[in-house]
């Protein structure tokens, strides 16, 4: 059955499209703007490749863009059947929703690690091609920074596959999801008011995990917490929004 | 256990089956029994309640209280099994649209389970859609989405067929097409239809058991032909070569209970006589015309026609008209 949603979500072409513009495009343009500028003014801009480059383009694909791809494949697989009016043609063959269900979410991590394979491919092609003498990444960095990738991505198209399945709504659940995770958080987490209640952040959960300096704390996290403790925050922000996706479509009538 | 096509007992039972919706019930106390291969007709204006009924045996809503059964399943505790030789279309057929026929059914197929995927072929054959499976179903006509799902119904090599205004969107020779697939499917296979419908004619051409909703409540059920006569009196057109005294014997006769001229003659209404059959009453009829000196050219019984019967129980003629049938 997951080959079946994988199909789904491979022939929905304008999805498909919007979530590659939004996972290559932005390294293109960083690589694009990058060379220009060394090729214009060497002096000022270095090469386009090596390490700091490769750092702050996975910047981009892990937190920023890649994530966004990710939350539109993964609130499309949420919400697919449903806005298609197909669901209940699914429910009559007498397989369990929970079933139904759960098959979209390793169908549109698929597509998301298909995605971001491509985009880290990309960086990576960058990286190496216009680092004119610069050091690169080491092999350890390159495999941390994919692991990361994949992870920050990953956990976002879970939470879209149930947020998305949880409102039945593809436009709730993806400006939901941007608001809390690329608006609120980053303003929450800044907020050192809030003490340690900022550790249930999925956004510093994620960004412990980064190899690449990403905020003050350790591990390029804001809010400085124990890698167990992370590991329980992604847990739960994946645990608890699959419950709801899985409860609202087994109770929903369809 | 699977369901096969010589299981006693009714495809649907449904015992005080009620839904409702607030202090609305939309099915109220429903009591339903459709026979094995039959083609069962499920009439009823719109808002009845008859497409709330369907949704309620498939599982898509729950019951507000009563009990169900599907092809000897009790639903909604032993669903899966109840269903997985049911194929339904409920509605209009929704596809994704940016796939194609054949794509749409591989995606049912892989929910029903691998070996549905030698169907489809054959199921795209049946309704004749093979050459234009592989275009993309957003470029399908109404009537090849409902032709589809059909095909999307045969999958689960159906013992019970649930379908939803079936015809919405066919042509003429697409409703024909219907008609003999369905009949096939009853006569030739086994299988069990069941089609909600307003549309009662077609309901009369395709099925041979009924029954008529309305507000939530069963008003009749039983097979197509004691429906239509139902309670109703028997009536015949009768040709004679001088009707006003015709009038005048029928109005002294015990058969008759009331006799008017009309364009195709006399017009008799069968009174109910005590022990009379209403081919006797008939014969009663001739005797006294013929026994009048009148020559009779015509005695034609008038065929009740299902929708007559239709108009008559459900509260589209009058409330008074129900609560009659109803007591």
């Amino acid at each position: 059955m997951t080959g079946a949603d994988i199909l789904k979500l491979r022939k929905k072409r304008g999805i498909l499209a919007w979530s590659l513009v939004l996972a290559l495009a932005p390294i293109l343009i960083y690589f694009v703007v990058a060379v220009i500028q060394h090729a214009s003014n060497p002096s000022q801009h270095g090469p386009a490749g090596g390490v700091q480059n490769f750092s702050d383009g996975m910047r981009v694909i892990a937190l920023f863009f890649g994530p966004l791809a990710a939350l539109l494949i993964g609130v499309e697989a949420g919400t697919g059947d449903a806005s298609a009016g197909v669901f209940r043609d699914l429910v009559v063959t007498g397989r369990s929703r929970l079933a139904l269900f759960a098959t979209r979410v390793p169908a549109a991590l698929a597509v998301t690690v298909a995605m971001m394979l491509c985009a880290y491919a990309l960086l990576l092609i960058g990286t190496f091609a216009f680092a004119s003498g610069l050091p690169t990444p080491s092999g350890t960095l390159i495999l941390n920074g994919l692991g990361f990738t994949l992870l920050s991505t990953g956990i976002l198209c879970v939470v879209g596959v149930g947020f998305a399945s949880l409102t039945a709504s593809k436009p709730a659940a993806i400006i939901a999801v941007i608001a809390w995770h690329i608006v609120a958080s980053p303003i929450l987490a800044s907020i050192k008011s809030l003490g340690s209640s900022r550790e249930v952040l999925l956004s510093q959960a994620l960004a412990h995990f980064s190899p690449v300096h990403v905020g003050e704390g350790g591990h390029g996290a804001t809010v400085v917490l124990s890698t167990g403790t992370a590991v329980l925050v992604l847990l739960a922000w994946a645990a608890v929004f699959l419950a709801l996706g899985a409860w609202r479509t087994s109770t929903m009538d369809a | 256990m699977s369901s096969t096509i010589n299981d006693p007992g009714p495809a649907v039972e449904t015992t005080g089956l009620t839904k409702r919706f607030g202090s609305r019930a939309a099915i109220d106390s429903v009591d339903l029994q459709v026979p094995r291969g039959s083609a069962f007709g499920f009439l009823g204006p719109n808002g009845a309640g008859k497409t709330t009924m369907i949704r309620m045996l498939l599982g898509l809503t729950h019951a507000s209280a009563g009990t169900m059964s599907v092809l000897g399943h009790p639903v909604p505790s032993e669903r899966s099994e109840a269903l997985a030789r049911v194929g339904a279309i409920v509605e209009e057929p929704r596809f994704h649209p940016q796939l194609t026929g054949r794509e749409n059914l591989r995606i049912v197929a892989a929910a029903r389970g691998p070996e549905t995927r030698e169907r489809i072929a054959g199921a795209l054959r049946r309704v004749g859609l093979s050459e234009r499976a592989d275009e993309k179903v957003k470029k399908y006509s109404l009537g090849m989405r409902q032709r589809l799902g059909v095909a999307r119904c045969l999958l689960a090599d159906p013992l019970l067929l649930i379908l939803d205004e079936p015809t919405n969107g066919l042509d003429p020779g697409g409703i024909q097409e219907f008609r003999e697939m369905i009949r096939a499917m009853v006569e030739q296979e086994g299988r069990t239809v069941f089609i909600s419908s307003h549309l009662l004619d077609e309901v009369e051409k395709i099925c041979d058991h009924a029954a008529i909703v309305d507000r939530g409540k069963i008003l009749m059920q039983g097979a197509i032909a004691e429906l239509a006569e139902g309670s109703a009196h028997h009536e015949l057109i009768v040709g004679v070569d001088d009707p006003v005294r015709a009038l005048d014997v029928l109005a002294a006769s015990d058969s008759v209970l009331q006799a008017q001229r009309s364009d195709e003659g006399l017009r008799v209404v069968l009174g109910e006589v005590p022990g009379a059959s209403d081919a006797e009453s008939a014969a009663a009829v001739n005797a006294a015309l013929v026994g009048a000196g009148l020559a009779v050219s015509r005695l034609e019984p008038v065929r009740q026609s299902l929708e007559k019967r239709f108009l008559e129980v459900t509260s589209r003629l009058s409330d008074s008209t129900t609560e009659e049938v109803l007591s």
